[in-house]
């Protein structure tokens, strides 16, 4: 369980007036085996949270546990998936793959044979030996996913996976990645800037607001899994999507 | 008429046939066509200007070639190369291993940049030969003096690439590897340096340029050995024809040592093309 407590979060030093308060007294909980996305307009701190969680930047206030350990760095138990993909460019796909193995001691048999099942698993068997600049962006980021799978995570931290991709493309990896989740029923925490996306995922929306980052909002999805493709027709689907798309539209015209 | 036309068309078939198999024999002639006329026309424009106008200091290109031949085979070369090569070699095998951890040192740790800059900069943009004097009070006429000014003039650029080069990797990738949990030693093996390697061999091939530089001004001016002391005793003699012969020679090690980074640079990097 991922249990985040009074967490505030500041850039900078805020009593020298030159700092940025990021996140202010965040408070919540991501269950086992739950897939949690994260939504909020840019500035509110979502990217921030999610690298707090992974342990990749430090936090003032409050606290950070998975499983009653407190955050104090990057764990086993957890990777991450990034916007950007993070891919090395001067190794090949098995390479890229391998990354979090090798890194952690794995034979070089060990990890080159997971690495080849999830290469599999994302779809991308025949392109082992292939450089990331030969793939196109969704297959880089099953090439980002299958990294992340291949150290067997508990928790999956998801960057806005998705969000430099193009729309058909983002359509099939969240259609994959709900199969792949159905799978394994991963703890997931999901960052997203699309309404369709964070509803269509996860089992509960974390609505953020921005300046300082805050919870505003955790919401249920009450829709069944497995989710078919055609879930977005659904009535609850749609209701959940206005109801987000009315506070986020609410921020924004506050805002400017 | 109309047989003429027909013998015409066999003679240009046959011609290019021929122009074709020997250009396709010739690999040279097919890939470095417009290099080889350049310098083919450099030297016929030298050869005519140097008959042409009888100045001194500018013999025909042919009696440079006739001068470098006889240094080749009385040996006078030969000795002299190897001693330059030595300390050439020597010098800059250390101004790497300096450059390169420095470098990295710097680009990596803001309180080593800040420390060194200052000096690196400063050092890298005075001329290397006002440490010549220093040089030869502190090693004398040994071969030590040589090597440190070959040293002095390669190392800083080596630093600034390298230096610049770890600062400028991806850090998405340096964020990617903390999360798989690397360590400090980890992130430099598995990232920094495969992610900076286009760029240091950049510094590295400007370093192997100023090493050449190095070592014939280093000869020239103190230690009176080797090619530049070589140069140094025909151009005190007015000898022109000589002095180019070894311009020559030292223009070869320098595309030699090119050629060398370039091919390693090559098989590192081919990612980066």
């Amino acid at each position: 369980m991922i249990q985040v407590k009074n967490l505030t979060k500041e850039f900078g030093r805020i009593d020298n007036g030159g700092g940025v308060l990021a996140l202010s007294d965040i408070d919540f909980q991501v269950r086992d085996n739950e897939f949690v996305t994260v939504i909020g307009p840019s500035g509110c701190g979502k990217t921030t949270l999610l690298r707090i969680i992974a342990g990749l930047i430090p936090y003032q206030h409050g606290e950070v546990s998975i499983d009653s350990h407190p955050v104090v760095g990057p764990g086993p138990e957890r990777a991450v998936v990034f916007q950007n993909f993070a891919l090395l460019p001067w190794t090949d796909v098995l390479g890229n793959v391998t990354f979090g193995l090798d890194v952690r001691g794995a034979t070089k048999r060990d990890s080159q044979a997971k690495a080849k099942e999830l290469i599999k698993l994302v779809g991308l068997e025949g392109f082992e030996q292939r450089l990331p600049k030969e793939l196109s962006g969704g297959m880089q980021q099953r090439v980002g996913l299958a990294r992340a799978l291949a150290v067997s995570p508990r928790i999956l931290l998801m960057d806005e996976p998705f969000g430099a991709l193009d729309e058909q493309t983002r359509r099939l990896l969240q259609e994959q990645l709900l199969q792949l989740w159905e799978r394994e029923r991963k703890t997931v925490v999901f960052i997203t800037h699309s309404m369709e996306e964070a509803v269509m995922l996860g089992d509960r929306v974390m609505l953020m607001t921005p300046r300082p980052g805050k919870v505003k909002e955790m919401i249920d999805i009450p829709l069944k899994r497995p989710r078919p493709p055609d879930i977005e027709k659904s009535p609850a689907f749609v209701e959940i999507k206005e109801y987000l798309w009315e506070n986020l539209r609410a921020m924004q015209t506050h805002q400017s | 008429m109309k047989s003429m036309t027909a013998s015409e068309a066999v003679i240009k078939t046959t011609a290019a046939k021929n122009i074709g198999s020997s250009f396709a024999s010739h690999w040279l002639l097919r890939h470095w066509a417009l290099e080889i006329f350049a310098l083919f026309a450099g030297a016929v424009i030298w050869e005519s200007l140097g008959w042409g106008l009888g100045l001194q200091w500018l013999p025909p290109f042919s009696q440079v070639i006739v001068a470098l031949f006889h240094f080749v085979v009385s040996g006078v070369i030969l000795s002299n190369l190897q001693s330059s090569l030595m300390s050439l070699i020597v010098g800059f095998a250390l101004s790497l291993i300096f450059g390169l951890v420095l470098g990295a040192l710097m680009g990596r740790y803001r309180i080593v940049e800040k420390a060194f800059d200052v000096y690196v900069h400063a050092l890298f943009v005075c001329p290397s030969i006002l440490f010549a004097p220093i040089f030869f009070a502190i090693f004398g006429l040994s071969d030590a003096s040589r090597v440190a000014i070959i040293f002095v003039y390669s190392t800083f650029v080596i630093v600034i690439n390298t230096a610049t080069a770890i600062r400028t990797v991806d850090p998405s990738l340096v964020e990617m590897a903390y999360s798989f949990g690397c360590r400090e030693r980890q992130i430099f093996t598995r990232i920094l340096l495969p992610a900076s390697l286009p760029l240091v061999f950049a510094g590295i091939r400007l370093g192997m340029g100023r090493a050449v530089k190095g070592m014939i001004n280093g000869e020239m001016l103190i230690a009176f050995v080797g090619l530049g002391a070589l140069a140094q005793k025909y151009g005190a003699q007015f000898d022109a024809a000589r002095v180019f012969a070894i311009a020559m020679v030292v223009l070869i090690i320098g595309l030699v040592g090119n050629a060398i980074v370039q091919t390693l640079e090559h098989r590192l990097t081919r990612w980066a093309d």
